[in-house]
């Protein structure tokens, strides 16, 4: 791993490192890879991969429309909203 | 009359008894918090409407349920409507929920007073707790020494009699360790036991919500409470509840239990191996049968976690964003630039390095042989432990490597010297296996922890186990001084 790559891995995960831990994390980045490389050496051809421990397809229910509008409460949380919507900075000049 | 280090069936007889009202029980529990600030278990206090909820039940002459006036602590990663809950991040430091989650709404609604939201690392992330942006947990053993991570403040909040049980979660150990370090028992369920609808999500196929109490008997009690299927989370298993508290007596004799043979427990120190002897002993003269099992897979738990939990996390975790709730940097270019430095500025290091490494793992060219092999590695795990379960009834091992340790000793140059904290722990989560953690001796004063991993949905042989070993030894009555943070 090179500072291009977590450079990349960065803006991939919308994330800015300090430049002076920069170094650091390549390091930690590095010894965590190198412990899960480790795994290369474990044979699991024909092995499907386990995603979840149920093994079930999701249960599903009736979709049954509640009246349950917590509009405000979800927009007060919101830096900045109007009384409709998130507030973001102007995506289209 | 101090209400310090009672358990819950303890605090019930004395209410049911009237030799304390809900209303002085509160107040005794909120005392404590402030007497022993100093811990730092707790983030956000619910004083007003603990206070309030605590009258009406003295007014309400009704026999209520088991949890009815018992103060409890949530671990704040469950969302509790018009209650602050920050998962110990910056990120969420001024976030309000519009809603709780469920496992809390059923204690609430059995009555338990949630007097508080307890610290823990950042979004469940640690070992230690000291990833916390409301800085460290003490333990209440030492003073400068870790709870263990991620419930620590729910562990220390119990540990030093504050409230008789508090919620955690687990994702790789973060209930069974800090209740190890601190001397309590902590039970993880089977995953899809109790609803995860309204927890914080770190790695969805992982987490999972439990207890942590002083006692095996306690633990069941919560457990009966906080299980069940919930249509909100569609892994919430839709199986019976046993009622766990009928479950506790059972005689042990001829229970088998597995000791796993690439667990090498000789290079543990000599005094937790000790107790590791001793706690084999006394299983075996309770009419307990031990064997030797192997589960070859099991060494590779940790980096399979490692790839795995990353992977969760870098997609969970891309939700904080600064648009909709939480920290919002100030002064930005464009919503990209309010993305990147408002999760710069909200989330701390270590959350850092495990997104960036889920994003690795999961990026192009990467997958499959990052997070696809780890998964395929999963599957060999869980075998193992479906094969294990074929001959044996439990398995045993430490709960952890060590003891408590001190603040900023490990994991500091290196990340995964912590991460190893959690190799025995792990594996239940990569399996979905309920596993317990109940204290079995001490080592240098500090509390050592005993682990039992029980097959799938067999919460009720692993507090059946656990119980009586408590009612034949007595190390979970142990109970630090607290001298230190008088």
């Amino acid at each position: 791993m090179d500072q291009e790559t977590v450079r990349t891995i960065c803006y991939l995960a919308r994330l800015e490192i300090d430049t002076n831990k920069s170094e650091k994390i390549q390091k930690d980045l590095e010894t965590i890879i190198e412990l899960i490389g480790g795994l290369q050496s474990i044979n699991t051809d024909n092995v499907d991969p386990l995603y979840s421990p149920l093994e079930k397809t999701a249960l599903k229910h009736e979709d049954i429309e509640k009246s349950d509008n917590k509009k405000g409460k979800f927009l007060k949380n919101a830096a900045t909203s109007n009384e409709d919507y998130f507030l973001v900075p102007r995506v289209v000049e | 009359m101090t209400i310090q280090f009672k358990s819950i069936t303890e605090l019930r007889m004395l209410l049911d008894q009237k030799s304390i009202s809900t209303s002085e029980l509160t107040q005794e529990s909120l005392k404590l918090v402030k007497k022993y600030k100093e811990l730092n278990c707790f983030v956000t206090m619910n004083e007003d409407v603990s206070s309030k909820k605590a009258s009406v039940i003295d007014q309400n002459k009704k026999t209520g349920s088991m949890l009815s006036g018992i103060p409890l602590a949530q671990k704040d990663l469950f969302c509790t409507e018009g209650l602050r809950t920050t998962c110990s991040s910056k990120i969420l430091s001024n976030f309000i929920p519009p809603y709780t989650a469920t496992a809390v709404e059923k204690l609430e609604d059995a009555g338990s007073i949630t007097i508080g939201k307890t610290n823990m690392d950042e979004f469940a992330m640690g070992s230690s707790n000291e990833t916390s942006y409301f800085g460290n947990v003490h333990n209440p053993w030492k003073k400068g020494y870790v709870p263990g991570g991620s419930s620590g403040g729910s562990a220390a909040a119990v540990a030093a009699g504050i409230v008789p049980a508090a919620t955690g979660t687990d994702t790789g150990g973060s209930i069974r360790q800090p209740a190890a370090h601190c001397g309590i028992t902590g039970l993880k369920p089977t995953y899809g036991r109790i609803s995860r609808w309204g927890m914080i999500a770190f790695a969805s196929s992982l987490d999972q919500a439990g207890p942590l109490a002083r006692t095996a008997e306690d633990c069941a009690i919560l457990l009966n409470t906080m299980s069940g299927h919930d249509l909100k989370d569609t892994t919430s298993l839709d199986v019976t509840v046993p009622d766990f508290l009928e479950n506790l007596n059972n005689p042990i004799k001829g229970l088998k239990i597995g000791i796993i043979k690439e667990f090498n427990l000789s290079n543990l120190e000599s005094k937790v191996q000790s107790c590791f002897q001793d706690s084999k002993n006394l299983y075996e003269k309770l009419g307990a049968e031990f064997v030797e099992i192997s589960l070859p897979n099991i060494s590779a738990s940790v980096p399979t976690y490692y790839s795995i939990a990353p992977a969760e996390c870098s997609s969970n975790l891309s939700r904080f964003d600064g648009v909709r709730f939480g920290h919002r940097a100030e002064n930005t270019e464009d919503l990209n630039d309010l993305y990147i430095k408002s999760r710069s500025e909200g989330f701390g290091d270590e959350v850092k390095r495990r997104i960036l490494i889920g994003t690795y793992a999961l990026s192009a060219g990467y997958y499959d042989a990052y997070y696809k092999k780890a998964q395929q590695v999963r599957r060999l795990i869980k075998n193992d432990f479906d094969h294990a379960f074929k001959s044996v009834d439990l398995l045993m091992t430490p709960t952890s490597p060590n003891t408590a340790f001190a603040f900023g000793s490990k994991g500091t140059q290196n990340p995964v010297e912590l991460y190893l904290e959690d190799l025995f722990t792990i594996s239940s989560n990569l399996a979905g296996l309920p596993a317990i953690s109940i204290p079995h001796g001490q080592v240098n004063s500090l509390p050592v922890g005993l682990q039992l991993i029980g097959n799938f949905l067999r919460e009720d042989q692993l507090l059946n186990a656990a119980n009586i070993f408590q009612e034949n030894s007595d190390f979970h009555l142990a109970k630090p001084t607290m001298e230190d943070f008088s």
